[in-house]
């Protein structure tokens, strides 16, 4: 019986030419919002574990009301449970805050063996949350894995892609595991459990439920990161490759963002 | 007129000498004008020097109703212009556009409308570049005529270049002719569409199953009743059997589209691929769950049934559907490479006085009896199937042939309809020559003597001169 939860986000469904090139705003009025296709893996992982090995799969989410949408669509995967972590004092949330919250989120409902996330999302694309996660739950973090070899009792072996290599690694109960798009082809919803979805309860937890209540630390106010401008790149056709340390590439690209603000 | 505007034939416009039904014809000359304009000065010159034209569209059609067999093409793939979204005082909503505008262009722009409602177009063939006035002139419909009914339905009005040079405005009244016309009665160089509301939900449900006598018995319950209620409607009920599932998946890796799906399961033997369309969500619930029950009673496995909503999960469904018609054209077209004489083989038949489940054993029976390869799809409603024959070579495309000719006479003898979406052009003119009342063929040629008596258009379209 393996216990696992998995963190999914509903993203806006928009494509080219929907920023406002001058604001940088994405326009979002009449957009459709769809579950974020990079955490579709992650819940088909998470129900091809459960159904080798028995267990339950819950899946959390932080967004409005309107996000829970998303959790009856994991419901019609296969999914047994959803949390929806909503609460005005959530939003406009960065990468710490966003982390924080759904570790506050996880560790009110339960103790799980195995979190699993999606590779990033595809309106934030940070990549940075599953990590983060990992940190604040204090539990080992594997990223770009794109196969599970294996489940023991008490531990996990996958297989993560490093640039120019696989490396295998075992890794014990509780972990955090981030899976690449490719890992699997996620499966489409059942009819049976699409009916059964919209009948099913989903809960939802807000700062009052959560161990931590210092609204200080959600949302807006406990984010490190302050959105100054948001804009669409500017294509450049340069591509020029630099040999340098480290520290002499990050001060460069410090001054190319600087110049290009 | 522009010097150039009037292209010599080379080697370089070959791929104007084909369309989907893969034969190959001949044109001694190619424009592509952009306005009604340039389309009357060429057709003054082609008039004056007794050129008859082939008009195209996307040349995606499969009956071959744009392969040019002398001549000149008149290409309109470059009269794109959108040019009125009209609101009428009783509500409609309406939108001029040029004939060339593709059905992924018009989407696109009807997406972009500024309207308090989503809306759309109903007509779909489901082949993104298939143009408006293409459509028109093949009466092309798509699975979910099923609940739209015609493509006449949504045409308001049409404007004609006529083959004396001059213009025409069709109303909706008389506009009958046109449609399905093949472009053998003049040019549509602007087509006023009527949109429509688009509906807030829409479920696709595909349903598997592992015995052939179960798929047919359920597509025939289908076809027996109406499973609509207050405020959802099922829209387009499909059927594609196991060599169609199949051929689809061999070539999942060139169709993006189609990665994201899982591969249906090795046992099932058919599939059936329901859409239900609504406003209020508990309505087509409710559908679902009436079209799941009488699933389950012929043995369908509900809970590996795919249920789908929203437009980009409907859009997936709707590319395998699209693949089934697009891997077969592409598996043709290979054979064709090695043995030239081979074109599309495909039933476009229509037979509303048999059971679905009689139709599909005679053709699954005599297609076994000639030993002939073939995959099944199409729509259930109206029994409506595209029998795809695949020849392997000249004898067997001469017996899928021989085979279809066959089916169409007793299609004829039991009052079923020989051609019904894809046109009857020049692959399907001799079977529809052979099967068609005297009386239909009269008319067209009544028509044909009276709009173009010098026989300007689509030489070789549909009747023999
Ligand atoms: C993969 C695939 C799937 C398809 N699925 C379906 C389907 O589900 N249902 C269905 O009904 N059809 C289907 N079709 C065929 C469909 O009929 C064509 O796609 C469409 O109707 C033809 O549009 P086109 O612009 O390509 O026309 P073309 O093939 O270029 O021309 C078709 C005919 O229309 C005439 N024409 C074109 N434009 C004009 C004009 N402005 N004025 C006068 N005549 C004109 C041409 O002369 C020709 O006779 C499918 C085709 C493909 C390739």
């Amino acid at each position: 019986m393996i216990k696992i939860a998995v963190c999914i986000k509903q993203v806006p469904a928009y494509s080219e030419g929907e920023m406002d090139p001058k604001t940088g705003v994405l326009l979002r009025g009449g957009l459709t919002s769809v579950l974020n296709i990079y955490d579709l893996p992650a819940i088909e992982t998470a129900l091809r574990i459960k159904e080798e090995k028995g267990g339950e799969v819950d899946v959390f989410t932080m967004g409005p009301p309107k996000a829970s949408d998303v959790i009856r669509e994991a419901y019609a995967m296969g999914v047994d449970r959803g949390y929806l972590l909503s609460d005005r004092h959530f939003s406009g949330a960065d990468v710490l805050a966003t982390s924080y919250t759904l570790m506050q989120g996880i560790t009110s409902v339960s103790h799980y063996d195995l979190i699993l996330c999606g590779k990033q999302t595809t309106d934030g694309d940070t990549g940075q949350v599953s990590g983060a996660l990992a940190k604040w739950l204090n539990i080992p973090y594997i990223n770009w894995v794109t196969k599970i070899v294996k489940l023991e009792k008490d531990s996990i072996i996958i297989e993560q892609m490093m640039e120019n290599e696989e490396v295998t690694i075992k890794t014990k109960y509780p972990c955090l595991v981030s899976v690449e798009q490719s890992i699997f082809i996620p499966r489409i919803p059942s009819l049976k459990l699409k009916i059964a979805a919209k009948k099913k309860e989903i809960k939802v937890l807000s700062l009052s439920e959560m161990q931590d209540q210092n609204k200080n630390h959600y949302g807006l106010r406990g984010s490190a990161t302050k959105v100054e401008k948001i804009f669409p790149p500017t294509k450049v056709k340069k591509r020029p490759i630099v040999h340098k340390t480290g520290i002499e590439a990050a001060s460069d690209i410090f001054k190319i963002i600087q110049q290009i603000k | 007129m522009e010097k150039r505007s009037i292209i010599p034939m080379s080697e370089k416009y070959w791929q104007y000498l084909s369309d989907e039904s893969k034969m190959l014809g001949e044109a001694e000359s190619i424009s592509f004008p952009e306005s009604e304009e340039e389309v009357l000065k060429i057709v003054a010159k082609m008039r004056k020097d007794n050129i008859p034209i082939t008009v195209q569209g996307g040349k995606t059609g499969i009956a071959g109703c744009a392969v040019p067999l002398r001549g000149h093409i008149l290409n309109l793939s470059n009269m794109t212009q959108v040019k009125a979204f009209i609101k009428t005082d009783t509500g409609d909503r309406l939108l001029k556009v040029s004939p060339g505008i593709t059905l992924l262009e018009l989407k696109k722009t009807i997406n972009k409308l500024k309207d308090k409602e989503e809306l759309f177009w109903p007509p779909d063939p489901t082949e993104a570049s298939a143009t408006v006035g293409g459509i028109v002139s093949c009466d092309a419909k798509g699975i979910c005529s099923y609940l739209y009914g015609d493509t006449r339905n949504y045409i308001e009005q049409l404007r004609v270049v006529q083959s004396d040079g001059t213009i025409l405005e069709v109303s909706h009244e008389e506009m009958d002719k046109y449609i399905g016309g093949e472009g053998m009665l003049g040019i549509l160089t602007e087509i006023t569409l009527r949109l429509q509301p688009k509906p807030k939900e829409i479920w696709g449900i595909s349903f598997f199953f592992e015995n052939k006598h179960d798929v047919l018995c359920f597509a025939q319950e289908l076809s027996k009743k109406e499973q609509n209620i207050t405020g959802a409607c099922v829209a387009a009920i499909e059927y594609m059997d196991r060599a169609t599932i199949d051929i689809i998946q061999e070539r999942k890796e060139m169709m993006t589209k189609l990665q994201e799906l899982p591969d249906v399961d090795t046992e099932i033997c058919a599939m059936v691929y329901i859409e239900i369309h609504g406003n209020e969500e508990e309505s087509v619930e409710q559908i679902a769950e009436i079209l799941m029950e009488l699933a389950e009673m012929h043995n369908s496995n509900a809970d590996k049934a795919w249920a789908v909503s929203g437009d980009i999960e409907i859009e997936k469904m709707r590319a395998f559907r699209h693949a089934a018609a697009e891997s077969t054209n592409l598996l043709i077209e290979k054979t064709r490479q090695e043995e030239p004489s081979i074109t599309k083989l495909s039933t476009d038949m229509c037979i509303e006085s048999e059971s679905f489940k009689t139709i599909v054993t005679k053709y699954e029976e005599d297609l076994k009896k000639e030993g002939l390869k073939a995959c099944i799809f199409g729509h259930i409603y109206g029994n409506h199937l595209h029998v795809n024959i695949l020849p392997q070579n000249d004898k067997e495309y001469k017996k899928g042939h021989a085979l279809i000719e066959k089916w169409a006479k007793e299609t004829a003898l039991k009052k079923g309809k020989i051609v019904t979406e894809h046109g009857v052009g020049k692959l399907k003119k001799n079977i529809f020559l052979k099967t068609a009342s005297r009386e239909i063929i009269n008319k067209i040629l009544v028509l044909k003597n009276r709009y173009d008596p010098t026989r300007m258009w689509n030489p070789d379209n549909m009747i023999e001169e």
